[in-house]
């Protein structure tokens, strides 16, 4: 079902496409680059000099690991949702919230009624696929997940703030497809949080993609997707992007008991170590995957963004998955 | 009636100007071993310093150490012991905060105590008495993985980290705490397993000696059980009244033997509640309360807010708070 989506997309990806989630370190240069312009002692031009130089960077690195389906690596960005709502009216970006260990985000706060105002991440995209000829994601964080990771002093509840968001990252969306996205990844990690919420999350996504020509993948990690899952198969999406290396593979179970009917894209590696899984893992994670997605149903991927390893390793995360797909799709052949 | 203004337990870490970033700074440092352990330990105890510095600044008559030294709410606890390895990010209930799951692959023993440190530097810090916090068996048992085959049995878990943190109490009331919190969110996860949940905390109100131990619990409502709550042996039950609205009334009308913690402020969100709105639920709520004292705190830890925001939260309970006290 969905290779043929793909295909009528003009998409023809080998069995088990491998990809990213999203995010890549940033090199040292732009981290550095980053602060100065923070302390007001570079302009925003030359930061963007050197995103674009990430950008290239990351885009030729994955070209040369072969790794099928690309991401831009969010070079440009802070946070998957603190960038949005600095690039759409109604929010006021708040100050650091830690989101783990000694990692902080700058929390926003919905202060007036949400509007897209211009594309956000189009430029981005129609830079990053003009570096390549394979096909790069259109990628943005979803109208649940913004919600519930914003402080809302506006809407009067949460699903007048979901809803709301929805209707303007739909325009992000179609500004995507109209710049040639076909393949489009809405990020929703907050997706299993209250799972008597997956019903809002269904509908809001529903208004971000209704109609629209393109192969959507929904990308979520660490949470409880026990609790949501099969109902959360209800989702308009064509494939789920899940991590699932970090809790020991304890979804398949889940799948095992009730059949996946999307497509998969399966983390295979953990983006929270510095250890580098060894290709047999990987292999043998892969495997086990097919156990219970069939081939023509899985991609693979490491489990979430991998900006928080460094830049070494995680190239060397990425060649590990590369490699090991290698030796499975040679005994699928 | 006394009321006394506290704070629900974490308070920021981080702020926006650089002095305000020395912890997170030094523990990146750390990760690039540019720096040592005492350098950590002492960017904590400025950040200490400073919570507390806040807390007294908005007018609290009773502070904590914020926290600050926490990676999380749960492996502080558990991965101090023997018998745990740390494993996996996990979300923390419905926050946008993630901990880290301990395993439980051997028999659970406190080496050393844990929280006494930490205790004994904030008082020396605080011109206020200092309220320490720390996670009850019931949440650590909830969250953690097993390996190890005997901990499969839920009350197994809970018995074992009731024994241990009972030993935390007993440290902490020697050292002159009045009054110790411990932090039971899991419970309204599964109220099924109120009786294991109590067991637990039995163990350690038999620990605490002059003490007193208030017990809390945020992030889901509490109404199927409130009145187990309050057969507890615990001297404070700390309500969080943005998840359990409804036990205003019900409160305002059963009255409370016990004295309460009053979760009226929402730690969570930015917005500022309607002063009248808080003033009008404490009207009802004060005269009910059959205690020497009840407690105005937020209905959380103060750390899912940014620092400007947490302190004006603080400010606004205080400003609400100082018309209700004697």
């Amino acid at each position: 079902m969905s290779r043929e989506k793909l295909r009528a997309l003009g998409l023809d990806l080998p069995l088990l496409p491998t990809t990213s989630v999203g995010s890549f370190p940033k090199p040292d240069e732009l981290q550095q680059a980053r602060t100065r312009w923070a302390r007001g002692l570079i302009s925003r031009d030359e930061v963007e000099r050197l995103e674009r130089r990430a950008t290239e960077f990351w885009i030729r690195t994955q070209e040369e690991l072969g790794i099928d389906v690309l991401v831009d690596g969010e070079q440009y960005r802070g946070d998957m949702v603190t960038y949005f709502a600095e690039n759409m009216r109604g929010f006021e970006i708040g100050g650091f919230v830690r989101s783990y260990g000694n990692r902080y985000y700058r929390k926003p706060i919905i202060v007036s009624k949400v509007k897209w105002e211009r594309p956000i991440t189009v430029s981005w995209w129609r830079f990053a696929q003009s570096l390549t000829a394979k096909p790069v994601k259109g990628m943005l964080t979803g109208p649940y997940t913004v919600m519930d990771w914003c402080f809302n002093e506006y809407y009067p509840d949460r699903r007048a703030t979901c809803l709301a968001l929805a209707r303007e990252i739909r325009k992000e969306v179609e500004a995507l497809i109209e710049a040639g996205a076909r393949i489009i990844q809405i990020d929703e990690p907050a997706l299993s949080v209250r799972p008597q919420e997956l019903p809002l999350a269904r509908e809001a996504l529903q208004m971000v993609t209704d109609g629209l020509p393109a192969y959507f993948i929904s990308h979520a990690c660490y949470g409880a997707f026990e609790k949501i899952y099969p109902e959360m198969l209800a989702l308009p999406v064509d494939n789920f992007d899940l991590e699932m290396s970090n809790s020991n593979l304890d979804l398949l179970e889940h799948f095992k008991r009730s059949p996946f009917t999307k497509d998969l894209s399966f983390g295979v590696v953990d983006v929270h170590s510095h250890v580098i899984e060894d290709v047999e893992t990987v292999v043998a994670r892969i495997r086990q995957g097919l156990e219970v997605v069939p081939a023509e149903a899985l991609w693979i991927d490491p489990d979430c963004g991998l900006k928080t390893r460094t830049v070494e390793e995680a190239i060397a995360k990425l060649r590990v998955i590369v490699e090991a797909v290698g030796r499975v799709r040679a005994t699928l052949a | 009636m006394n009321l006394s203004l506290t704070n629900a337990g974490s308070y920021p870490r981080i702020g926006d100007t650089p002095e305000l970033q020395i912890l997170r700074q030094t523990l990146a440092r750390f990760d690039r071993q540019e720096v040592t352990e005492a350098d950590i330990r002492r960017a904590e105890d400025e950040m200490v310093r400073r919570a507390i510095a806040e807390q007294i600044e908005a007018g609290l008559d009773l502070v904590t150490d914020g926290q600050i030294r926490w990676y999380d709410p749960i492996s502080h606890i558990a991965g101090k012991l023997r018998g745990t390895k740390i494993n996996g990010l996990l979300r923390y209930f419905d926050t946008n905060f993630y901990f880290r799951q301990p395993i439980l692959v051997d028999r659970l023993v406190r080496e050393r105590p844990i929280l006494i440190e930490e205790y004994r530097y904030a008082c020396s810090i605080s011109s206020r008495p200092v309220k320490p916090v720390l996670t009850g068996p019931y949440t650590l048992a909830v969250f953690s993985l097993v390996e190890r085959m005997e901990y499969r049995d839920l009350e197994r878990r809970v018995e074992d980290y009731a024994t241990i943190l009972a030993e935390e109490i007993a440290d902490l009331a020697a050292a002159g705490a009045e009054l110790i919190q411990v932090d039971e969110p899991a419970i309204v996860l599964d109220g099924a397993n109120f009786d294991l949940f109590a067991a637990g905390i039995c163990a350690l109100a038999r620990a605490k000696g002059t003490a007193r131990l208030a017990l809390y619990i945020s992030f889901g409502d509490v109404s199927s059980f409130y009145e187990r709550l309050q057969d507890l042996p615990v001297d404070v039950l700390g309500l969080d009244f943005t998840s359990s609205p409804q036990l205003i009334d019900r409160i305002a009308v059963e009255g409370s033997a016990k004295a309460l913690g009053l979760g009226l402020i929402d730690g969570r969100n930015t917005k500022l509640e309607p002063e009248a709105e808080v003033a009008a639920a404490l009207e009802r709520l004060l005269p009910a309360i059959r205690s020497e004292v009840a407690y105005l705190n937020p209905s959380t830890g103060l750390e899912f807010l940014p620092r400007d925001r947490a302190f004006r939260k603080l400010q606004h309970l205080v400003r609400i708070g100082l018309r209700f006290k004697r």
